[in-house]
């Protein structure tokens, strides 16, 4: 069984992990000068000084200069939303504080060949997004896998994802895809041969591979986080005095649509009768009647 | 006197003249009765103690005459009565109830001895005069105010109070109305204490056989009054209508036997006709009434008053009463009043209705009465038309009356109300027929890239391109995007140690438009308030709830107008609900068929007048008929939509042929303009003729075929779903020629169009209209339902060739803009004074505190005059379009939050 512990963010409650703090998280995106907005696409010109002058070439070329990154920054909170909105079973991805191109995860095996495995893990999303390749997905320890580099611990991402067509892809099926993996083995092209061989030839011996690749992952949960971000996932033991109280607020919390806009207490109007297209046309009536 | 033995509590009356003990009070109570009984015995025609018997045959109307009916009583006598009374009252004030709140002695005393009756009986028997009654009517109220025990439970002080009520009633005297309202309204706040004494209140008038519940109907007259001694009686009033809501009783005989609610809805319209018929406007700015304008108006004032007093009542009373209320204010104000008011003969006099009824939806806050105001404004018809388009085809009028009729718009959008949207704008977008039928899937589709958000942007006029501004307006530089820039070794070295070579922060440093941020912040706001306040809506408005299909439009409107009824409508029949009527309407441009007979004279003026505001020669002509204006003010029509029309009847005879038969100017207007917009916005979408009349295929469909995954992530087409194969350029209806609403022309109703032809004179318009034009857009952009969002937002979407769409509007404008520029040569040095010019403005409004902007009027721009409305167009224009792009923007994220159940 899973050993007991906590993992959070640095800077963050437990809220954001199961994707409710996305309204908050935005916000803070914002402030000026606070957070670092993504890079503008490597195919749009960057601008480094303002000009003072230019031709409408440059100037229709400047708008989408000064507008990109709030492209990309949106492109971006949108896939956000859709992994909430997906919840993926065992995964929770948090984006980092410094790039929104940076998300940080982590995994829960629940069962099968790498059950009890809590594999952190860190996307990587490219600049020009969503027109360019497909994002990567590193885990933090290459876990013992034949589509895992074992050295770089990169997933193979592309096999699933050959071209990266936007509208069509999106982050959430990466993250689905790299949970696929560890329950339906492939050793099609491995990254790791060694393991893709064994799974193949030994799988007593992969099996202990695996085993000893869970044990060690598990047993480096507790280390600093691998980038030093405020949005890092951190594990801690589990202490009851710190984590008792968040624990009690995530089964007991509900969010309801009421909460969800505090202080703007507009209430709209409708007598409309469900199912019925006609103005005052619910029972209490109207007036003139 | 057990019970004053027993009441030795003293501690707690320290108000007790000179520390009397109650015994002695008792004591001297009674020595002063007894001398007062004296006198009043001496005077008595009867003799007889049985002043009950007697007071019952009293006739107080001929008390209230004054005559005296036994002789004068002597000046001296009657000063005693007074002395003695007076104290014997400050007596009875400062007692205490006994314990377990029986009865104090004194009080005990003036019950038994039914004192309080024989002294009004004593005050009747001499002269009755006005001072006699504000005597009395101050000694009951010093008593009910002051009184430490209570006093009304006891029917031998209740009666004589009722009988002193009614005795004033119709008392024209200032000073005792003052003093009798202030009494009610002590005696409402008691009832409100103390509901149980309220049986009590309706058994005392029974007995008098006079009218049920005195206190409110003696308050009624003064419902309208002005002053202070109107405000008492309203609150008095509210407090019974507070008690009404529980007490069946009350509300029952509030409701079936006062007139109180028919004295209130008449009363406003008393009030209305007092009100100015023609305002006063300050300047051509103005387009709504603030409250500083309406305190300078005492009527409009007074009326406010009694409006949010009905807005009281409603929210507080009985439903029986509410329902009551709310059906005199329709029938008795709304319909004969305002409706007439709303079609008055001269401009001034309608556009000042208009602000009128502006500023009563402001005023009004209570659903119900809300609810009174818009079924009068969208169901009744005046004279066959109904109200509401009435009001929305004077949006069009180039006068002061089309920007106080956009104000009025402004105000309903924001009220977020599902039956107004409805009837303005969805009902007209849910049958979906605005749009080529394989692209009703889009509706509901995310714009997760901010594609539209771009291509709206890139509307932005060269002239007004974020880096030729000079530093003051443009705030580009204020952030700084750079590197790391909190802590650049630590998010270098992570770089380092990431042996892999992912980085995420390449960029170098990058100038982004900070005013942006600020428009996506609004956006954010103004959405998630929107969505909030559509929770209480009953569909979705998404393209399938309700479902187009379903969608029967005109069930409430009365069946089938004639076509006479039609060509009464004056020039409205395009606008008329119902689109199978609006196909079979007489197109403008040749005259109908079977006509009964020509459309009127005025009519026909006004056509010629609108064509010729459509071609650019209007002059404002004095002869503009003061009976044009009547009830339709359509001052314009759009040339484009008679063409519309022409097009849209050789379409449907064609069938499906129509493509390539279609009027020709028209649809190479559509594609010329497409291409335009399409070279300008560097995008990639639409290209040439051929695929113009094919509905675009979205990417992701045409990359369908390049499927070639082992694993099966097609399923994870979460927002694509399949798309249908449906390639009719018309859908199937076009095609098939069937019958019902295939003959419907595409539109997206007469309020949309309006705006949208508004907004394409942008740059003839004046900034102040360009402003409210600009806000509403902004409004309804903030709607989250996706017909509406889609319709506004989309830009991808593909339209009927018919339908404009705002973006086309835009690009319309954007290239009006260019050749400006192109042809004036200081154009861009006008822009930025009047970019100055607007920042200043800006500044002296946070200045002056917010929503007050006519206070204090901007000093007139030195460098450019403000008849530039081209000018300014332009610097607003380009504002509105990042306030557009960053509504889209916030769109993609918070309409799609998921929420827990």
């Amino acid at each position: 069984m899973l050993p007991f512990f906590f993992f959070s963010l640095q800077r963050s409650d437990n809220e954001e992990q199961s994707g409710h703090g996305e309204q908050r998280a935005s916000p803070a995106r914002l402030p000026f000068g606070k957070k670092q907005l993504p890079p503008i696409p490597k195919n749009a010109a960057p601008i480094t000084k303002p000009v003072t002058t230019g031709t409408p070439a440059q100037s229709a070329n400047g708008t989408h200069a000064s507008y990109g990154p709030f492209y990309l920054e949106y492109s971006l909170l949108a896939e956000f939303t859709l992994v909430i909105k997906q919840k993926l079973p065992g995964i929770y991805v948090q984006p980092s504080y410094k790039s929104a191109l940076m998300w940080f995860g982590v995994i829960f095996i629940r069962h099968g060949l790498y059950q009890d495995g809590v594999f952190k893990f860190t996307v990587y999303i490219p600049d020009n997004y969503p027109d360019g390749e497909c994002p990567k997905l590193v885990f933090d320890i290459p876990v013992f896998h034949p589509l895992v580099d074992p050295v770089s611990g990169e997933l193979d991402v592309r096999r699933a994802f050959t071209k990266w067509r936007r509208n069509h892809n999106h982050i959430w099926q990466v993250l689905m895809y790299a949970r696929t993996i560890f329950y339906k083995i492939n050793t099609v092209e491995p990254l790791n041969p060694e393991a893709a061989v064994l799974y193949d030839k030994d799988v007593h011996l992969f099996k202990s591979k695996v085993v000893d690749s869970v044990k060690l992952c598990n047993s480096h949960l507790f280390d600093q986080p691998k980038i030093d971000d405020p949005y890092a996932i951190s594990f801690s033991p589990w202490n009851p005095a710190v984590h008792e109280e968040a624990k009690e607020r995530m089964f007991t919390y509900k969010r309801r649509p009421e909460d969800h806009h505090k202080g703007t207490q507009v209430s709209g109007l409708s007598w409309v009768k469900p199912g019925s297209t006609q103005p005052f046309s619910k029972e209490d009536g109207s007036p003139q009647s | 006197m057990a019970s004053m033995v027993a009441s030795g509590n003293r501690d707690g009356q320290p108000l007790v003249p000179k520390g009397v003990d109650p015994e002695t009070c008792m004591i001297v109570f009674k020595n002063h009765w007894a001398q007062v009984v004296k006198i009043l015995e001496k005077h008595d025609p009867l003799r007889s103690s049985s002043t009950l018997t007697s007071l019952s045959v009293i006739n107080l109307t001929t008390g209230s005459s004054g005559s005296p009916r036994f002789g004068p009583i002597p000046g001296d006598e009657a000063n005693a009565v007074q002395n003695y009374v007076e104290h014997m009252l400050f007596l009875l004030m400062e007692e205490d109830s006994g314990q377990a709140g029986a009865m104090g002695p004194i009080l005990e005393f003036v019950v038994m001895e039914n004192v309080m009756e024989r002294l009004f009986v004593w005050s009747l028997r001499r002269e009755f005069t006005d001072d006699m009654k504000l005597e009395q009517l101050k000694m009951y109220e010093m008593l009910v105010g002051q009184a430490r025990q209570p006093l009304l439970h006891h029917k031998p002080i209740l009666r004589p109070l009722m009988m002193l009520l009614s005795s004033c009633s119709g008392t024209a005297a200032p000073q005792v109305e003052a003093e009798l309202v202030l009494l009610l309204n002590q005696l409402c706040c008691v009832l409100a204490k103390d509901p149980s004494i309220l049986e009590l209140f309706f058994h005392t008038s029974e007995d008098q056989g006079a009218t049920n519940f005195l206190i409110f109907s003696l308050l009624i007259p003064f419902i309208h009054r002005e002053g202070t001694v109107g405000q008492q009686a309203r609150d008095a009033l509210l407090l019974i209508m507070a008690l009404s809501a529980e007490n069946e009783r009350v509300a029952k005989h509030v409701a079936e036997n006062t007139y109180f609610c028919p004295v209130l809805a008449t009363g406003l319209s008393g009030l209305y006709s007092s009100l100015p018929t023609k305002l006063e406007v300050p300047n051509e700015e103005w387009h709504c009434l603030h409250k500083e304008d309406w305190l300078k108006m005492p009527s409009l004032v007074q009326f406010l008053n009694s409006l949010e007093f009905c807005n009281a009542v409603i929210q507080v009373a009985h439903p029986d009463i509410r329902d009551q209320l709310v059906g005199y204010i329709y029938n008795g104000f709304l319909v004969p009043v305002l409706a007439p008011a709303l079609h008055k003969l001269t401009l001034e006099e309608v556009m000042t209705t208009t602000a009128y009824l502006d500023l009563f939806l402001r005023s009004v806050t209570e659903p119900a009465l809300l609810q009174t105001f818009l079924s009068f404004i969208l169901l009744h018809r005046h004279e066959s038309v109904h109200i509401l388009d009435t009001l929305v085809s004077r949006i069009n009028t180039p006068f002061q009356l089309g920007t106080v009729s956009l104000a009025l718009f402004r105000t309903l959008i924001g009220l977020y109300c599902e039956d107004v949207m409805l009837q303005l704008v969805l009902r007209y977008l849910i049958p979906c027929n605005h749009m080529m039928l394989s692209q009703r899937r889009v509706v509901r589709e995310r714009d997760c890239y901010s594609v539209s958000a771009a291509k709206i942007l890139a509307l932005t006029p060269s002239c007004c391109s974020p880096d030729r501004s000079p530093p003051p307006l443009r705030q580009l530089d204020s952030i700084l995007f750079s590197k790391g820039a909190e802590t650049p070794n630590s998010t270098r070295a992570t770089e380092e140690d990431d042996g892999s070579g992912n980085s995420c922060t390449i960029g170098s440093e990058i100038y982004l438009d900070v005013s942006y941020l600020h428009y996506l912040y609004d956006a954010r706001l103004s959405i998630s308030g929107c969505i909030q306040a559509c929770q209480v809506w009953s569909a979705l408005y998404d393209g399938e709830d309700p479902p187009p299909e379903k969608y029967q439009p005109g069930v409430l409107e009365e069946p089938a107008l004639t076509r006479t009824q039609m060509l009464e409508l004056e020039w409205d029949d395009s606008y008329d609900a119902c689109p199978v009527q609006t196909a079979e309407a007489p197109v403008e441009s040749k005259p109908p068929q079977q006509p009964p007979a020509e459309p009127p004279k005025h009519i026909q003026e006004m056509r010629k007048t609108a064509i010729m505001l459509v071609k650019g020669t209007y002059i404002e002509e004095n002869e503009f008929q003061d009976d044009v204006m009547v009830y339709d003010l359509v001052a314009k029509k759009d040339a484009r939509d008679v063409e519309r029309q022409t097009d849209c009847k050789s379409n449907l005879q064609n069938n499906n042929t129509a493509a390539a038969e279609l009027g020709d100017d028209l649809l190479a207007q559509y594609e010329e303009l497409i291409r335009t917009l399409d070279s300008e916005a560097g995008g990639k979408q639409v290209k040439t003729d051929a695929e113009v009349k094919k509905p675009v295929a979205p990417a992701a469909e045409v990359e369908e075929e390049e499927e070639e995954e082992e694993m099966d992530f097609t399923s994870f087409s979460a927002e694509t779903p399949e798309p249908e194969k449906v390639q009719s350029p018309f859908g199937p209806k076009f095609c098939s020629g069937s019958v019902g609403r295939s003959h419907s022309v595409p539109f997206t109703g007469p309020f949309v169009s309006v705006l949208l032809s508004r907004m394409e004179n942008m740059l003839s318009n004046s900034l102040h209209v360009n402003l409210l034009l600009t806000g509403i857009l902004a409004q309804l952009a903030a709607y989250p339902q996706p017909l509406l969002r889609s319709f506004l937002l989309n830009t991808n979407l593909v339209f009927q060739p018919t339908v404009r769409s705002l973006y086309q509007v835009l690009a319309t404008v954007k290239h009006q803009i260019e050749e400006q520029a192109a042809s004036r040569k200081d154009f861009p040095e006008l822009i930025t004074a009047a970019q100055h010019w607007l920042l200043a403005r800006e500044t002296s409004f946070m200045a002056a505190g917010d929503n007050t902007p006519t206070s204090s009027p901007p000093p007139k721009p030195k460098a450019i005059s403000l008849d530039r409305t081209d000018v300014f167009a332009t610097v607003l224009f380009t504002e509105f379009l990042k306030e557009l792009a960053a509504i889209a923007q916030e769109h993609s994220i918070l309409s799609y939050i998921p929420m827990e159940e």
